[in-house]
């Protein structure tokens, strides 16, 4: 199972990142509890952010975004972590979701993290970003999890955190398992594209089409068909 | 192959120098431009189409295509986008037949859809019927080109009956269509039903996207039966600002470039050259860079330029074109016939089109027996006979 984190770094030892490694770390050893044989991956937003302003100028997207909304393609599972600023997570992350393709996380478990610097900032995850990945057709957990400073400083903070961490990643791996078809081996890739050769919307096809299915002969609508309207 | 320039007639500021020509300037210059490239030893022109400003591209191509027709004597004249969704396919087929006869047959055309969204009403239609509509009215049009007392119905115009297209088209040889989209296969797939041509603007998707929409064509072009893979007809566009010496050319359109309407304040100029067509350097650099769009298009048949945007002033678009007309395009002439395969098509022309036409060899819309395509349908059909027959 591929499990992918998409950060919004934006210092190289930040607090955003260290929550990220966390979720990441609880939701591995979730997976690996439930035999679903965990694989990490993460993306940096903050790598891609003159990549994300050209895109939102231009409409033109470059390699390295491509590839970045690629991984999310092919990941099973995405966890999603930024700083947050008056009350909304940092304007970078946000734009990475609203330039992705629509449906790009359709049936993917998503689970929300966001840091801040009081308890204040803690529904920002719930009331902007949850609503946005909805749109993109990702299944939230209920749980989302907010570290502020205190859940860093002191004792108490940081076993809540954990728990909250916890539960936030068995939810996530428990849908990501009982949505089925995840693959619990590294032949997942091979089985979740033959599962979905035929037509789109065909049931069964787990996988969204990616930009070379859109392209593939055998994929794409006969002119026949368009004529009949 | 055919070498040339593609033009949308944006009236753009001059970044350098804050002027900022008149729309009447513009569309002289363009008719200046036109006329140099033949005069250069080019074979296209192409102008799209606009009913919007910054763009003084003509609502009705034919007007300008026709003018420029008067004072040319060999240049292809060809839109580089005619508005298939919001102009009647009526007037279409009129108005380019018309100027297919004023020009002895040196117009064709590239089908386009416009992505601007407020036009479409301005014509009584619905951008989200962009694909639909593109569908619909080329049938039409396809049809008005090649029937007489034609009975029509569909759902975007109002009915036809007995109507015939005045004037038919010179030698009953419709001009040649190519179909433009950047990254909608609906429309490779349709230019590849009627074995009609391909064309990819290849000014702002990186080229293996590209390459992809002309990989789809040229499979379902061989599907449909019109030929092979290989045979199947490709037009590329392309960016180019050249100056002998490459550090030259780079200075000199920085700041074009850094204000262009469309990419301008977002991606620099070298991240964009990277990863589009765009090429920026001496003509060398140019020749390369165009000789290489071979090995992911294949072996294709138009070549366009955009050359004349972003303000950049008369007097620096003519010397473009004095640098394209020679250093570059005898160059690509060469290097491009070079292991050319012997059973890949020229670029078509109405001299071309009209053997095809009296040799009984025009392409069957959909693919005619001995396709794939024509052996998929009668397996079909077969297997719709079968079912029927088991019900009873």
């Amino acid at each position: 199972m591929r499990i992918l984190s998409i950060t919004t770094s934006l210092s190289e030892d930040s607090t955003t990142l260290k929550l990220a490694n966390k979720i990441t770390a609880a939701a591995t050893s979730a997976a690996d509890d439930a035999g679903l044989s965990p694989e990490t991956d993460h993306v940096n937003v903050r790598n891609l952010s003159s990549d994300l302003t050209d895109m939102a100028l231009t409409g033109f997207c470059s390699e390295n975004l491509e590839a970045a909304f690629a991984h999310v393609a092919e990941s099973d599972v995405i966890v999603t972590v930024a700083p947050v600023y008056k009350v909304a997570p940092v304007g970078l992350h946000t734009l990475f979701w609203q330039l992705i393709d629509e449906k790009a996380l359709a049936n993917k478990p998503v689970l929300i993290g966001s840091t801040g610097g009081t308890p204040r900032h803690s529904m920002a995850g719930e009331t902007v970003l949850r609503p946005m990945l909805s749109y993109l057709k990702g299944i939230v957990v209920p749980t989302t999890v907010f570290a502020a400073t205190d859940d860093w400083g002191s004792v108490e903070g940081g076993r809540s955190l954990n728990a909250r961490i916890a539960q936030a990643s068995e939810e996530l791996i428990g849908l990501a398992a009982s949505l089925g078809g995840v693959a619990a081996a590294p032949h997942a890739g091979a089985e979740a594209s033959s599962a979905s050769t035929g037509e789109f919307g065909r049931p069964g096809a787990r996988r969204n089409p990616s930009i070379d299915d859109e392209f593939n002969p055998e994929f794409i609508t006969p002119f026949s068909q368009l004529l009949e309207g | 192959m055919e070498l040339g320039i593609f033009t949308i007639g944006d009236v753009t500021t001059d970044p350098t120098n804050g002027t900022t020509v008149s729309e009447n300037q513009r569309i002289k210059n363009t008719v200046e431009i036109a006329k140099k490239a033949e005069e250069v030893g080019l074979d296209v022109f192409a102008t799209g189409q606009h009913h919007n400003p910054p763009f003084v591209a003509p609502a009705n191509p034919p007007v300008l295509l026709s003018h420029i027709a008067a004072q040319t004597e060999k240049l292809h004249l060809s839109t580089a986008t005619t508005l298939i969704t919001t102009t009647d396919p009526v007037r279409i087929a009129e108005d380019y037949a018309y100027a297919q006869h004023l020009s002895d047959g040196r117009i064709s055309l590239v089908m386009g859809r416009g992505n601007t969204g407020p036009v479409y009403p301005w014509f009584g239609k619905d951008i989200r019927s962009g694909i639909p509509l593109a569908v619909e009215n080329y049938n039409l049009l396809y049809r008005l080109w090649r029937e007489k007392n034609l009975d029509w119905e569909g759902k975007f115009r109002t009915p036809l009956n007995g109507f015939t297209v005045t004037p038919t088209p010179l030698d009953d040889v419709p001009p040649f269509v190519w179909h433009g989209s950047i990254r909608s296969p609906e429309i490779a797939e349709q230019a590849a039903y009627y074995g009609d041509g391909y064309f990819h603007n290849n000014i702002f998707w990186p080229m293996s996207h590209t390459a992809r929409m002309v990989q789809l064509y040229r499979q379902r072009y061989e599907y449909y039966g019109h030929g092979a893979a290989n045979q199947a007809i490709v037009g590329l566009g392309g960016q180019v600002f050249m100056r002998k010496n490459s550090q030259d050319a780079v200075n000199e359109f920085r700041p074009y470039f850094d204000n262009a309407p469309v990419y301008g304040h977002g991606p620099s100029l070298e991240d964009f050259s990277t990863q589009t067509p765009l090429t920026v350097g001496s003509p060398q650099q140019v020749i390369e860079r165009t000789l290489s769009f071979r090995d992911w298009a294949g072996d294709y048949q138009r070549q366009l330029f955009l050359i004349d945007h972003a303000g950049l002033p008369q007097k620096t678009v003519l010397e473009q074109l004095d640098l394209l007309g020679e250093e570059v395009v005898p160059v690509l002439r060469k290097e491009f016939a070079k292991n050319r395969p012997a059973d890949v098509p020229d670029a078509p022309t109405h001299e071309s089109l009209v053997i095809r036409h009296r040799e009984g060899r025009d392409p069957i819309p959909g693919g005619g027996p001995g396709s794939r395509a024509y052996a998929d349908r009668q397996a079909k059909a077969a297997e719709q006979k079968d079912t029927q027959g088991a019900d009873r």
